[in-house]
């Protein structure tokens, strides 16, 4: 298998069987022994120094990207409650503008009844003060007709009859035809 | 034939300085060099690239991620969680072959994966750990990746020499697969490349434009195949493996 002699192993090749892939007699033992010894040393470093490293690298941003996935799920999450507190706020600010609305509403409400009350009352007394003026009026009116008429039938009957009635007669006798005539 | 149209002579292995053990002619040969070379650039690489690993990858990085998600792909798709135990020794065999292959493309390179020696020891190594991870696990019940489930008695008679034969037959193919795969492109390059100088030397100027016009696209054209090769190989050695190391792990499932 050793190649005794100095030519280098290439070089008998050539010279003889000129099909170098398959003249590996006295090759193969050399090829074997480096393919063991590279082929280890690259499985060696691989193993223990390479892979690993490539592996803790892609754990870490694994977990970077989990770890970044969960503070956006939180923030997500948060918003959410945020969004949620903010409408029910909007809720209550809602109702408890309508309450106010109402409760102003009745305010005014009450407001303009008694005010209506307070003017229709004033109105209706001053009304009845008006009517009595005008009762108290017509009353006046009508006495001085009683004496006007007292006095033109004192007058005529005196004219007519020639005779003199007293004033106490001539009021009686309007009188009677005030009440009963009219 | 002289050296530059000899499609051959890449495939001389030559010794750089020797060395031996006991007798053993260990010598240090073109073939070990660009195996060392290949180790050196694919250690050399993923240590450049994560010495300082970021949770945003940089170029170099992305690449060696890639590389890494690709192997662990292979194996996750073929043997499940189970198989991980393997991945350093898949993603060795993948990253070993492919740099191997890709150092061949280089003009005056040596391809390391071109020799039987080579992609040989690989194949019987890969089903050798096969055979052993599988007795390990599985001890003599390993026996019943031969024994198909859902065969008749009668038809066992058959069925199980064939089974036998075609285990027996994965090294052979899954090293010879790799070897032919590298030899026949290199030869098939080197070939079609020395047309271009033999038509220039055969026809003169004529020769020339015809090499010029027809062979160099058909060259580059083949170049591009074989770095498809380069690749393809490599990703099937591993695939492999993973397929074989099922057997193993999952004797009794057949």
């Amino acid at each position: 298998m050793a190649v005794e002699d100095g030519h280098s192993a290439g070089g008998d090749h050539a010279a003889g069987s000129g099909f170098p892939p398959f003249d590996q007699v006295d090759t193969f033992l050399s090829q074997l022994f480096w393919l063991a010894l590279t082929f280890g040393f690259l499985y060696f470093m691989l193993a223990r120094v390479i892979l690993p490293k490539i592996a803790a690298t892609l754990a870490e941003r694994d977990a970077a990207v989990a770890t970044s996935l969960a503070a956006a799920a939180a923030a997500n999450e948060a918003a959410e409650t945020a969004v949620k507190a903010f409408d029910t706020r909007l809720l209550e600010a809602r109702a408890a503008a309508r309450e106010t609305a109402a409760a102003g509403k009745a305010d005014v409400d009450g407001f303009v009844a008694a005010e209506m009350a307070r003017v229709e009352g004033e109105m209706a007394k001053r009304l009845d003060a008006a009517e009595a003026r005008i009762q108290r009026a017509r009353a006046e009116a009508m006495a001085g007709v009683a004496g006007v008429a007292e006095g033109a039938t004192t007058a005529i009957v005196e004219k007519l009859v020639g005779v003199k009635v007293t004033a106490a007669a001539s009021r009686d006798a309007v009188r009677a035809v005030l009440s009963g005539g009219a | 034939m002289n050296i530059a149209t000899d499609p051959m002579h890449q495939f001389l292995v030559t010794r750089l300085f020797d060395f031996r053990i006991g007798g053993f002619d260990l010598s240090f040969t073109n073939s070990a060099a660009f195996m060392l070379a290949g180790v050196l650039g694919v250690t050399g690489f993923f240590l450049w690239a994560f010495s300082s690993p970021r949770t945003v990858p940089n170029r170099a990085q992305s690449i060696g991620e890639m590389w890494y998600g690709f192997v662990r792909g292979i194996i996750r798709d073929v043997n499940g969680d189970a198989g991980m135990a393997f991945f350093p020794l898949v993603f060795t065999l993948f990253s070993f072959i492919l740099a191997a292959n890709m150092i061949g493309m280089i003009p005056w390179f040596f391809t390391s994966t071109s020799h039987i020696a080579v992609t040989g020891a690989l194949a019987l190594f890969t089903i050798g750990l096969v055979v052993v991870v599988g007795l390990i696990r599985n001890g003599f019940g390993f026996f019943r990746i031969f024994v198909p489930s859902g065969v008749p008695a009668v038809l066992l008679l058959i069925v199980v020499p064939i089974e036998i034969l075609s285990f027996l037959s994965r090294p052979i193919s899954l090293g010879m697969r790799l070897f032919a795969n590298m030899l026949g492109g290199h030869v098939a390059l080197k070939v079609f490349a020395g047309f271009v100088p033999q038509l220039a030397a055969g026809l003169g100027a004529t020769g020339m434009v015809m090499g010029g016009v027809l062979v160099m696209p058909l060259i580059i054209g083949v170049t591009a195949l074989e770095f498809l090769v380069a690749f393809l190989q490599a990703y099937v050695f591993a695939m492999l493996t993973c397929v074989y190391l099922n057997d193993a792990l999952h004797a009794g499932h057949h």
